[in-house]
């Protein structure tokens, strides 16, 4: 296992290297006239140049992107050319923002996928077909349409939540939980969906297995054959499932904090992209790609963990 | 059993998830009278006040810096941390009478020093206004309180940069600091909460206990928030979440007004083509004013603003605004919808079968729908436009450069004459990318930059009559802007600023 982790860790450097290299390549071919973005077009020419210099771009493409390099390899990854602000910083101080949405909407998913799953597994008939249907929805509404329905109906409406904005937790209780429900769940409902029907087919399958009907007839009760048994054996596709789909939460997490205002990592990297932020981009690059490479690692690790067969030592 | 139990589970975990959510919705209320929620558009490029940038950025810098001067909401120049000021007779000698007994928020007393070395700073800067010090020869101080600026030449619009960002003044302990452009030390009423601060996205800011003017911090609190999009804008506005903001648009115009807010209408911009080659260097055709003036009749203006701006704003055919001492209101109409007009002039100048002209495009910014109406109104007279798109500020190198004799954009309109002249008319202007001049025009602009104020302004108005008659622009109208506010909040809106001054933003009483 010991051998397996360090391979994976050491192929996750090499892939990070190949993607940042890749991203600051294609950021300058895209980037254009990044001192004249900054200054708007009131600037004059010998004013750009200076910026242009300020930046450090006028230096050759390849020794910009070793010196960018050299820096990240010591942690420090400059300042943003737009607000100045220094880029592990502003990672940092978004990164919880998005954590809290993304790890909430697991957390809801996960208890919201049981219990529908299993709800549908177990009773059929109406409940069941309901169920199918609300997952199938789930699938096909976008999440950002269930976003800007929550923000005209919960925030807008009844004026239970905040349409915008984030209140961190460490501020007020109230104000984080009316600023994190409604994002939580327009990023929840589609994982929701696909969760719930693995858990409710898993179910289904394990209910029909001969072992079950092994420990009915010896007389073990129903809540222990569902929870001590069924839901351990269908519990590991669902949990790959949900696992698999934390990275693409982090991607949903962009328009859903575009739509509710949320100072995450989306927002600054829809902002950073369009404006051509280049050390604030690199940044996320590295942080999102950091991220992608040790969740994967632990989904492998927690796969093995749980299908000894899955092993690979 | 335990499948009887199932939705009694679900609905109290239910209860349990929403019972707080709940009593979370009911806790929110709106901004108290002392604080102050000002929704932006833009986040803070820096809080160095030699970079600071102007415009949208102007609250970042009106919360925690002091300037030289201030200009009232109409633009009259009015005093502030310099009491009183004369020019000599030639307006190339500007001497300050400073104010005493300020300091800067780190302890540092402001004098004329450093005032003198705020203003160098500035000017050898990054700013996009650093070009507003062009003029200027030296800042020297003879004496604690007395400030001599040496010009190169007159500048009239010299005053109204020491009222924005170039005049204002930073602690010069900050410029050695290594914070500099995230914890900036004025003199200003309020001080950054760095900590309470999520840069680029909310910026807090309480009152500066020591602040020499009470009667400029109207609030104990102030907080400005940025908001990317036309609906975020929105949604914050109908929820209750600012007590002011800016707008992105006039798309959402009718919903804010239905939330209670009044919309403060502004007209910073004129949209329309610059004609830049009037000498016709690279497009022969629009060397002659007949063409240009062809041009000017070809486009149905009111249709523009109706298609392009959903009416909101109102046309013209000149590049002063309202509030210029240039401005002639007989201008808004010189030129009418005339296609059948449009082609006689072109024949009379050679061209009766028109001619292709090159523009560039930046349809991410303005839209598909914008190009396609200037190339349909131009194809009714015989001239065929052919576009080439840029994506981002790669067009205004491409414009600046000069690539392109001629091109649409909104450009900003000054109230100052001579500002607006040193953005587009001047020679050495940054939107005169051909240099063009004429006799004429130099005459006007020397008496706009020598002569009295009575002077100026009559020169400033020959030369917008002279602009429109040789059509050097084919403006088509002023596109609303808009700021609004809340039933609690008053705004005195500002002369060519996208948002009111800070001071004149004050809780109702």
């Amino acid at each position: 296992m010991l051998t397996f982790t360090v391979r994976r860790l050491l192929y996750g450097v090499l892939l990070l290297f190949v993607i940042v290299t890749l991203a600051y390549l294609l950021l300058y071919a895209a980037a254009g006239n990044v001192a004249r973005t900054i200054l708007g077009p009131t600037a004059t020419q010998a004013t750009v140049a200076l910026k242009n210099k300020q930046l450090g771009l006028n230096t050759p493409l390849i020794s910009r992107y070793f010196s960018w390099l050299g820096h990240a390899l010591t942690g420090n990854f400059g300042s943003s050319w737009f607000t100045n602000q220094a880029v592990t910083t502003a990672i940092l101080t978004r990164l919880t923002v998005t954590l809290t949405l993304v790890f909430g909407a697991v957390i809801v998913s996960a208890v919201l996928s049981a219990v529908l799953g299993v709800w549908a597994a177990l009773r059929g008939g109406w409940v069941d077909r309901f169920i199918q249907v609300f997952t199938v929805l789930g699938f096909a509404i976008p999440g950002f349409i269930i976003a800007v329905f929550l923000v005209r109906f919960f925030a807008l409406g009844t004026h239970w939540f905040k349409p915008t904005g984030y209140v961190p937790l460490t501020t007020s209780f109230s104000g984080w939980v009316s600023t994190v429900t409604l994002p939580v769940i327009a990023l929840s409902i589609g994982l929701v969906a696909g969760v719930a029907q693995q858990v409710r087919s898993s179910v289904i399958d394990a209910l029909r297995q001969d072992w079950v009907r092994t420990l009915r007839s010896r007389g073990v009760s129903e809540r222990s054959v569902l929870f001590k048994h069924v839901l351990r054996n269908a519990g590991g596709p669902a949990l790959s499932v949900l696992a698999l789909s934390f990275v693409g939460l982090l991607g949903g997490a962009v328009i859903i904090e575009e739509v509710f205002g949320i100072p995450g990592l989306g927002q600054v990297a829809v902002l950073a992209t369009s404006e051509g932020d280049v050390p604030l981009v690199m940044g996320l690059v590295v942080a999102i790609g950091v991220i992608v490479i040790l969740v994967n690692l632990a989904i492998d690790l927690l796969q093995g963990f749980l299908n000894p067969k899955a092993r690979i030592s | 059993m335990f499948r009887r139990k199932w939705p009694g589970v679900a609905a109290g975990a239910a209860l349990a998830l929403l019972g707080p959510l709940v009593l979370g919705g009911c806790g929110s209320s709106s901004s108290s009278s002392s604080t102050l929620t000002l929704g932006v558009i833009t986040p803070a490029t820096t809080f160095e006040a030699t970079d600071m940038n102007w415009g949208n950025e102007s609250p970042y810098n009106q919360a925690v810096y002091d300037s030289l001067v201030q200009a009232s909401p109409t633009g009259v120049i009015e005093p502030h941390l310099a009491t009183a000021w004369s020019y000599n007779a030639a307006k190339t000698v500007l001497t300050m009478t400073l104010r005493t007994g300020v300091k800067f928020t780190d302890g540092t007393p402001f004098n004329a020093s450093v005032a003198a070395e705020n203003l160098e700073a500035f000017q050898k800067g990054t700013s996009n206004n650093a070009s507003d010090l062009a003029y200027m020869a030296s800042a020297t101080a003879v004496s604690p309180t007395k400030l001599v600026i040496r010009l190169k030449q007159p500048d009239p619009a010299f005053l109204t940069y020491l009222g924005e960002a170039a005049g204002s003044q930073e602690s010069p302990k900050a410029w050695k600091s290594p914070t500099a452009s995230t914890v900036p030390v004025g003199s200003g009423p309020y001080l950054l909460d760095p900590k309470a601060t999520v840069v680029g996205s909310s910026y807090v800011f309480t009152a500066n206990p020591n602040y020499w003017d009470k009667a400029e911090q109207h609030y104990s609190k102030i907080v400005m928030t940025v908001y990317t999009t036309p609906t975020t804008v929105l949604d914050a506005v109908e929820g209750g979440q600012v007590n002011a903001a800016n707008t992105f648009d006039d798309t959402t115009i009718p919903q804010i007004k239905d939330a209670g807010f009044t919309v403060y209408p502004l007209q910073l911009n004129w949209a329309g083509l610059s004609l830049f080659d009037r000498s016709g260097k690279m497009s022969g055709p629009l060397g002659k004013v007949k063409v240009r003036q062809a041009i000017n009749d070809a486009f149905d203006r009111t249709a523009l603003l109706k298609d392009m701006s959903d009416g909101y704003g109102s046309v013209t055919t000149q590049v002063f605004p309202t509030n210029s001492p240039g401005y002639e209101s007989s201008l808004n109409s010189y030129y009418s919808f005339n296609p059948a007009k449009a082609r006689k002039l072109l024949a009379e100048a050679g061209y009766p079968h028109g001619f292709t002209l090159a523009m560039p495009s930046i349809t991410t910014a303005f839209g598909e729908t914008t190009y396609a109406l200037i190339q349909a109104e131009l194809a009714q007279i015989g001239i065929k436009v052919a576009y080439t798109d840029y994506q981002g500020s790669t067009i205004f190198t491409a414009i600046l450069a000069p690539k392109y004799p001629a091109t649409y954009f909104t450009l900003e309109e000054d109230p100052v004459p001579w500002q607006l002249a040193q953005f587009l008319l001047t020679p050495t202007a940054t939107f005169n990318p051909f240099h063009s001049t004429s006799p004429t025009v130099a005459g006007y602009l020397n008496t706009m930059q020598t002569g009295s104020s009575a002077q100026a302004a009559a020169a400033a108005k020959a030369l917008n009559q002279y602009l429109v008659q040789n059509a050097w622009f084919a403006p088509f109208f002023r596109p609303q802007s808009s700021f609004v506010a809340d039933s609690h909040t008053s705004v005195r809106v500002q002369a060519g600023n996208a948002v009111p001054y800070l001071w004149n933003i004050e809780p109702k009483p």
